[in-house]
């Protein structure tokens, strides 16, 4: 088992906004957290990234207990992560970015360049590499964020909505990276609104609603779940069971 | 050869040769007065422009030089250049006091504790007999001997200075290309993000603060060395705080070589304005200084490095296109 949360509890003055979530995830696979808006999956994954400690449960990586871990201690530790929305190291080029998430393995600044050449050449920002990070658009900063983050050498990835904000094509190219990094025997977690790319890209999916996982299991299925339906459409069923010819 | 180049090489031949192009006294001591606030502006300028935490009360490590060589040598005789390594050593252990619950502050807060730091040990230092309370302290009146490095003329304080500029600009350099350098960039530009990368975010700030203070620190005991007094005004004014901030903001704070340029810019205004004015002008140096910071406020928060990185693009892209036509 490589993540494992349990009975996590996150509460915000009197606001709950993860109510006792558990989330297993194996070795090598995609995992997909979805649920409608507010349903406590960035929370969630803000507590299982170290970014906040939860007010109760565990939070075990390699075994290892990370309830109360540091963030950077995660990054050593094999876990990283991308924010919702970019933080570019505007003033530094796309390379020198990624060479800071490198630091973390090699010391030395020549060894930190050709590991950061490496990851941006798999990532295809090659040709990116001495813009200054701060002309980037939208697309090109959330690929940099995936970058920096795989070149901190991670077990696993943590990908908050990655692909939210681009357009399909965008979409269709990001996806692909995604199974690239999987192919590179990295495990992957994602945040995602978008249902076709969980459809698409995840073996497993977790529901999140109100603060707590009303289903999971293999997408497709997941999707047909009544309970989910009824979560994201607030009850109205029958509109999603349209006849289908 | 490119042209930042042959400007660095040019700009940084005439400040050494400045005492031998020039025969005036006045200009000579101007000259040596640039090259110290160059010291402290660019040892400010590893905490405040590359780690990107502004702190206003680095005055605080500038008097602990500076009254360490005078306080050896009022009461041990010792020479005041002998401060050095105790101003040091104080400043370290100072700054891991101040920056260690400091740190946890983020940006005007950061910047408010480090002023209020800095003016408590101007009025410990003003009531404590050691420092000289109000009145301050002197150094050898008559040079005793080689060591009290003691002399009439600002050439050899000159080259003193030089010497330290250099080193710290050195150190500076490879700091910037170093796993540090990188980290600090990455601090400035978002705590958050960096510590998701692994980077000890509290741990490299504190190390930045360390050598810039003990850098600081050094500038205080070479001042207190050429001018052979310090008082709580002259030693850990907030003045000089603000100074060290303005140098490197106007020269470009997170540059090798901004905060040169700065006390290239700032130092000789500041002596013309004491010369014109009347001396003790203290009045009319807010003025300039308040006037400087509405200008890179304004106009230029990167500084001059930015107009200069302006400036020669334009060149370059100009020149490219005469090889063209």
């Amino acid at each position: 088992m490589l993540l494992e949360a349990t009975g996590i509890i996150m509460q915000f003055g009197a606001f709950r906004a993860v109510n006792g979530a558990n989330l297993t995830v194996t070795e090598g696979g995609i995992t997909g957290l979805i649920g409608p808006n507010g349903a406590g999956k960035s929370t969630f994954f803000n507590c299982v990234a170290g970014d906040l400690v939860p007010t109760a449960g565990t939070i075990r990586f390699k075994g290892q207990d990370v309830t109360r871990a540091t963030p950077e201690q995660h990054a050593r530790l094999g876990m990283a992560r991308t924010f919702q929305v970019p933080v570019t190291f505007e003033d530094m080029t796309v390379a020198e970015n990624v060479m800071v998430g490198a630091f973390l393995r090699h010391g030395h600044r020549h060894a930190a360049r050709r590991a950061a050449d490496e990851i941006l050449g798999f990532c295809g920002l090659d040709t990116l590499a001495g813009s200054r990070a701060g002309s980037l658009g939208t697309p090109g900063r959330k690929r940099l964020e995936i970058a920096r983050a795989l070149a901190t050498e991670p077990q696993l990835l943590l990908l908050d909505e990655a692909l939210a904000g681009l357009t399909p094509a965008e979409v269709r190219l990001a996806i692909d990276l995604v199974r690239k990094i999987q192919r590179r025997g990295i495990t992957i977690v994602i945040v995602e609104h978008i249902m076709e790319v969980i459809l698409s890209l995840t073996g497993h999916a977790v529901v999140f609603h109100q603060g707590q996982v009303i289903a999971e299991g293999p997408p497709r299925q997941v999707v047909d779940d009544p309970g989910v339906i009824a979560a994201y459409l607030g009850g109205s069923m029958k509109r999603v069971r349209t006849p289908t010819p | 050869m490119n042209i930042n180049r042959i400007a660095t090489i040019l700009g940084l031949l005439v400040i050494a040769l400045w005492p031998l192009l020039v025969h005036d006294v006045f200009y000579q001591r101007v000259g040596a007065l640039v090259l110290l606030a160059a010291i402290s502006a660019s040892a400010w300028n590893l905490i405040g422009g590359y780690g990107g935490q502004v702190s206003v009360g680095h005055v605080v490590y500038f008097g602990a030089g500076a009254y360490a060589s005078l306080i050896v040598f009022t009461r041990w005789g010792w020479p005041p250049l002998a401060g050095a390594p105790i101003g040091v050593a104080v400043s370290l252990a100072l700054a891991a006091l101040v920056g260690t619950p400091t740190f946890r502050l983020r940006g005007h807060y950061f910047s408010m504790a480090t002023i209020a730091a800095a003016e408590l040990v101007r009025i410990l230092a003003s009531n404590w007999e050691v420092t000289g309370a109000a009145v301050g302290l002197m150094g050898p009146p008559v040079p005793r001997d080689i060591w009290d490095f003691s002399f009439t003329s600002p050439v050899p304080y000159h080259y003193l200075f030089l010497a330290v500029l250099l080193a710290l600009l050195w150190l500076t350099w490879l700091m910037q290309r170093s796993r540090m350098g990188f980290y600090l960039a990455a601090i400035r530009g978002g705590d958050r993000a960096a510590r998701s990368l692994g980077v000890p975010v509290l741990r490299y700030k504190l190390y930045a603060l360390l050598l810039s203070a003990g850098f600081t620190s050094l500038a205080g005991t070479l001042y207190a060395v050429m001018v052979g007094f310090v008082d709580p005004e002259s030693g850990l004014g907030i003045l000089l705080s603000v100074k060290m901030v303005i140098i490197a903001a106007l020269g470009g704070a997170g540059t090798l070589f901004g905060p040169l340029v700065g006390a290239v810019i700032l130092v000789p205004l500041e002596e013309a304005t004491n010369a014109i004015f009347g001396g003790g002008g203290t009045g009319i140096t807010f003025i300039v200084y308040g006037a400087i910071i509405l200008f890179v406020a304004r106009f230029q928060p990167g500084g001059m490095a930015v107009i200069w990185r302006s400036l020669t693009a334009r060149t370059q892209a100009s020149r490219g296109k005469n090889r063209a036509a």
